[in-house]
């Protein structure tokens, strides 16, 4: 009997896509499948988690404790 | 494909040769001695406080930790003159809050009505003054502005000034009144001035440089024009009891003025110059009769002088005299009084020192700017210290040079290689006439002094400081520079040396004044306020777009090209560690074809290259795979000559790697593009020191030349973050950087690198395995010239340690198994080699070996 999970399309840059992967291979419960260089389908039930850590992740690249983040 | 890896494995040897050898360099403090550690210990390439005793360590951490609570004091910031207004609470209306929660609201300060023509904002709490530059007052203000506060931030239309306790001490000590400062500040602000600022100004004038320490015939006065304040110190308990008794009571003189002084190579030097002579004489003589008498005396000499001079304003000068001894203890306790000394050096009534034959050579003009800065240090006749900041490839030297003749006593340059030094004499020997056996250098290899009784001796910082074992001849050198007094220590790149080496140089080594020389007066652990009391306030800082616009240094453009990294990479980027990420985003295929981009359309234009890169690894690849020369720290001194003569003449040969060894000292006047792809974190000072590379571009006076200084930045990586803080200070100078996402036609490149996904995976493969066996440290010898002593000492065992044993067929060794060498990345500096020893005039005997087995192999190619 076929099985449904729910889930959403995501299209993003090389990079990002990357760092989803990565954040992926802890315990491999965000993605349900990697479609190309930029587009991956994640659960559904995962994406607000997924966003957080992505800030997080870009945050860490970026330190924007420094008083640039304003100049944009 | 065993030829492969012999090829990538040959620099690997050389890195680790060149790495034991510096190791042998700095022995511990328990290597026996011996007659070769002696020898070793006098490398002068490492600043490092391993070799200082604990007490001596822990002394410094004190002296520091005072000064840091000292330097904290005189902040504009701090509580004491900041009484806050009650009256702006009252202004308080819906954008308040906006301004540092309510605090920052600054409303209270009422616009005058004529506002609009005014050109200055000042910030009540920090002191900070907005210059609007577009103002049609502006240029009157920047000159005043420059003279009290230091400049922060100069782009086009807004310049930034920082008013601090040390700028306002360097605009008292060329004449300003703390009246005159607060009026003009006054008639410039489009608000009245702040209370808070006033109190400021009126308590850093009112203490700084009312008190001034001159040496005079080699005894210390402590002198000023306020005869009060001389009575209050001379009653403090710890002051009064070091005055010299006997040197009567206070003595009255009249300050010296400006008067005779010329500095030489200025416009109106060529005329005065036979008067000052004169003049001079006449001084000369009469100093001789009253040398050893009581100061009174001397005071009527002074008048006498005066009178000679004809000039109007005298100002009379008390002052009393204490021991040399006590000099730092009074120094310290006129600083807790709140009385800070002010040293100078009226060197042209020193008589004990004898006089140095130097002169600039007549030919030599001096610039606008660097006359300028050299009169704010002779302000009034006598030799100030302090620092002089100009951009890299201004005539840093020429000032230095010029301070020298001014003064013309014994001078002891410090500088931070040992090829500076050897820069350092030759530009002495170029500017001026000093005879060539007065100017004597002290290194590692080289120990003279000079002929005659006094002189310019030319040495390193860490040659000074050195506390190790030495060498006999470096100890009696040592002894001889303690003995001695100088007239002037010229200090070359103050920036780079910590501030307890500098305690070390300037409690060792006695000299009436110092000029510190520097391009980037920043330190990223914010040390550089130190400075300020232990050489002197900050007398100048040139403007660096000016001096671009009069053509002085080179207009340069800016960019920043961001490369995206390829998914794999950045796959391979957010798993790696720190050093490892590093590496990756220097190996950026994209970047490298970016690199491989601009260096082809530069070469086509007729630039220079010269491409910088901290990664080692990234610079060997870059280079070989480009088929470029480079340079690193473990090059040879011979092969680095080579290279830079064939940059510098062969038109073939445009395009230069570099390690950060060249970052700093390294004259390339040809070079007119930098390209920049990997890079110390965030530092400022590195930024602006790599862009001097191309300030002095031969080029520059050409119509509508520009240099280019490109920075090659991975995206989405920590260099972007780096990026940014690096340009700051730049951008503080007025550059602006643009910033390139897309390099137009970069595909369509002839063999562009790394175009196959293919091709990218094995980069990245190689990469990582390279790496993961312990990744090769940069080899940081003294400079980009290398060391010529070291090479003796280390030689021979790092021969032998290069042994290997493997297993392997007689056959194998023998070449039997078919194998041949091929060297598929042959670095171009071996090209080099070969056109050279070519050049190189061969013996008939050898000529003819060569034609006989060139004909052999014709023949074997025939047959």
């Amino acid at each position: 009997m076929p099985r449904a999970i729910r889930g959403v399309l995501i299209q993003c840059e090389p990079a990002i896509k990357s760092i989803i992967v990565h954040l992926d291979s802890v315990n491999n419960d965000i993605i349900i499948e990697d479609l190309d260089e930029q587009t991956l389908v994640v659960k559904e039930n995962m994406v607000q988690l997924l966003k957080q850590k992505l800030e997080d992740r870009l945050k860490e690249t970026y330190r924007p404790e420094e008083p640039l983040a304003d100049s944009d | 494909m065993p030829p492969k890896r012999k090829a990538v494995g040959a620099p690997q040897a050389g890195v680790a040769k060149a790495g034991r050898t510096s190791a042998l360099s700095t022995p511990g403090p328990a290597t026996p001695r011996s007659l070769e550690s002696s020898f070793q210990s006098d490398g002068d390439d490492d600043l490092n406080d391993d070799d200082v005793d604990e007490t001596i360590k822990r002394k410094e951490e004190v002296i520091a930790r005072e000064a840091d609570e000292f330097v904290n004091t005189w902040a504009v910031d701090s509580s004491r003159f900041q009484s806050r207004q009650d009256g702006g609470g009252s202004h308080r209306d819906g954008a308040t809050q906006f301004f540092g929660s309510g605090k920052r609201d600054f409303s209270y300060l009422n616009l005058k009505p004529d506002h609009d023509q005014k050109p200055l904002w000042i910030d009540p709490e920090k002191g900070t003054i907005i210059l609007e530059k577009f103002s049609p007052d502006a240029d009157r203000v920047t000159d005043f502005l420059v003279t009290i506060a230091e400049p922060k931030s100069r782009p086009h239309f807004l310049h930034e000034y920082q008013l601090t306790a040390h700028s306002l001490y360097a605009g008292v000590s060329i004449g300003l009144q703390s009246k005159d400062i607060i009026d003009t500040l006054d008639r410039f602000l489009k608000t009245p001035l702040p209370e808070s600022i006033r109190l400021f100004i009126e308590s850093c004038t009112k203490s700084y440089g009312k008190v001034k320490l001159v040496l005079n015939n080699n005894k210390y006065f402590v002198e000023s024009s306020d005869a009060e304040l001389l009575q209050k110190l001379l009653r403090d308990e710890v002051i009064g009891k070091w005055r010299v008794q006997g040197s009567g009571d206070i003595t009255t003189s009249y300050a010296p003025t400006m008067g005779g002084l010329v500095i030489p190579g200025t416009k109106d030097a060529a005329g005065v110059n036979q008067a000052d002579l004169n003049k001079s004489g006449n001084k000369k003589t009469a100093e001789d009769g009253t040398a050893g008498a009581a100061a009174t005396n001397e005071a009527d000499l002074y008048a006498a002088i005066n009178e000679e001079d004809d000039e109007d304003d005298k100002d009379a000068v008390h002052a009393f005299e204490i021991p040399e001894t006590a000099v730092e203890i009074v120094q310290r306790r006129c600083l807790d009084l709140g009385f800070p000394i002010l040293e100078e050096y009226d060197f042209r009534n020193d008589s004990n020192n004898a006089d140095l034959e130097i002169d600039l050579r007549p030919n030599t003009q001096i610039r606008p700017y660097q006359e300028q800065s050299l009169s704010k240090m002779f302000g009034n006749g006598r030799a100030k210290s302090g620092i002089i900041v100009l951009p890299c490839g201004a005539g840093k030297t020429l000032v230095g040079i010029t301070a020298a003749c001014t003064i013309k006593k014994g001078v002891i340059v410090l500088c931070t290689s040992s090829m500076s030094v050897v820069q350092w004499r030759q530009e002495f020997l170029k500017w001026s006439n000093i005879n060539p056996d007065d100017i004597a250098v002290f290194t590692a290899e080289s120990k003279n002094k000079f002929s005659g009784n006094t002189g310019i001796i030319v040495t390193t910082y860490s040659m000074v400081t050195n506390n190790r074992e030495r060498s006999h001849d470096s100890k009696k050198m040592m002894d001889f520079l303690k003995s001695r007094e100088w007239g002037l220590m010229l200090l070359d790149e103050v920036h780079v040396v910590p501030a307890d080496v500098f305690r070390r140089v300037i409690s060792s080594i006695k000299s009436h004044s110092k000029l510190g020389l520097t391009a980037t007066l920043l330190r990223e652990d914010d040390k550089i306020s130190h400075l300020n009391f232990l050489i002197g306030p900050k007398l100048y800082e040139a403007n660096w777009m000016e001096l671009s616009e009069k053509g002085h240094i080179a207009k340069v453009q800016c960019a920043e090209v961001w490369c995206p990294m390829p998914t794999e990479f950045y796959d391979e980027y957010l798993r790696a560690n720190s050093r490892m990420k590093r590496t990756l985003y220097a190996m950026n295929p994209r970047k490298f074809q970016a690199c491989q981009y601009l260096i082809n359309y530069h070469e086509a234009r007729g630039d220079k290259i010269i491409v910088f890169s901290d990664e080692l690894y990234s610079l060997k690849q870059y280079a070989l795979k480009l088929n470029k020369v480079f340079i690193y720290g473990g090059t040879g001194q011979a092969e680095r000559m080579q290279v830079l003569e064939n940059f510098q003449h062969n038109p073939q040969v445009n395009t230069l790697f570099l390690s950060k060894i060249g970052d700093t000292s390294l004259d390339l006047p040809e070079a007119t593009c930098l390209i920049q792809i990997s890079s110390h974190f965030g530092s400022r000072r590195q930024e602006a020191q790599r862009l001097g590379r191309i300030l002095r571009a031969k080029r520059r006076n050409d119509v509508g030349f520009n240099a280019f200084f490109y920075s090659l930045v991975s995206k989405d990586t920590q260099e972007m973050y780096y990026s940014s803080k690096r340009q700051a200070f730049l951008v503080d100078q007025g550059y602006a950087f643009k910033v390139i996402t897309q390099l137009a036609n970069i595909e369509n490149t002839p063999d562009l690198a790394f175009a196959t996904a293919q091709e990218r995976r094995e980069l990245l493969q190689r990469t990582l395995v390279d790496n993961e066996k312990g990744a090769e440290d940069d080899v940081e010898t003294d400079d980009l010239f290398g060391k010529v002593g070291r090479g003796r000492g280390g030689g021979a065992k790092g021969r032998a340690a290069a042994v290997r044993r493997m297993a392997g067929t007689l056959g194998e060794l023998s070449g039997g198994q078919d194998m041949a060498y091929i060297e598929q990345n042959k670095a171009a500096n071996k090209g080099l080699k070969k056109k050279g020893a070519a050049k190189a005039e061969q013996s008939a005997f050898f000529k003819k070996l060569q034609r006989e087995k060139e004909r052999s192999r014709a023949l074997a190619r025939q047959g």
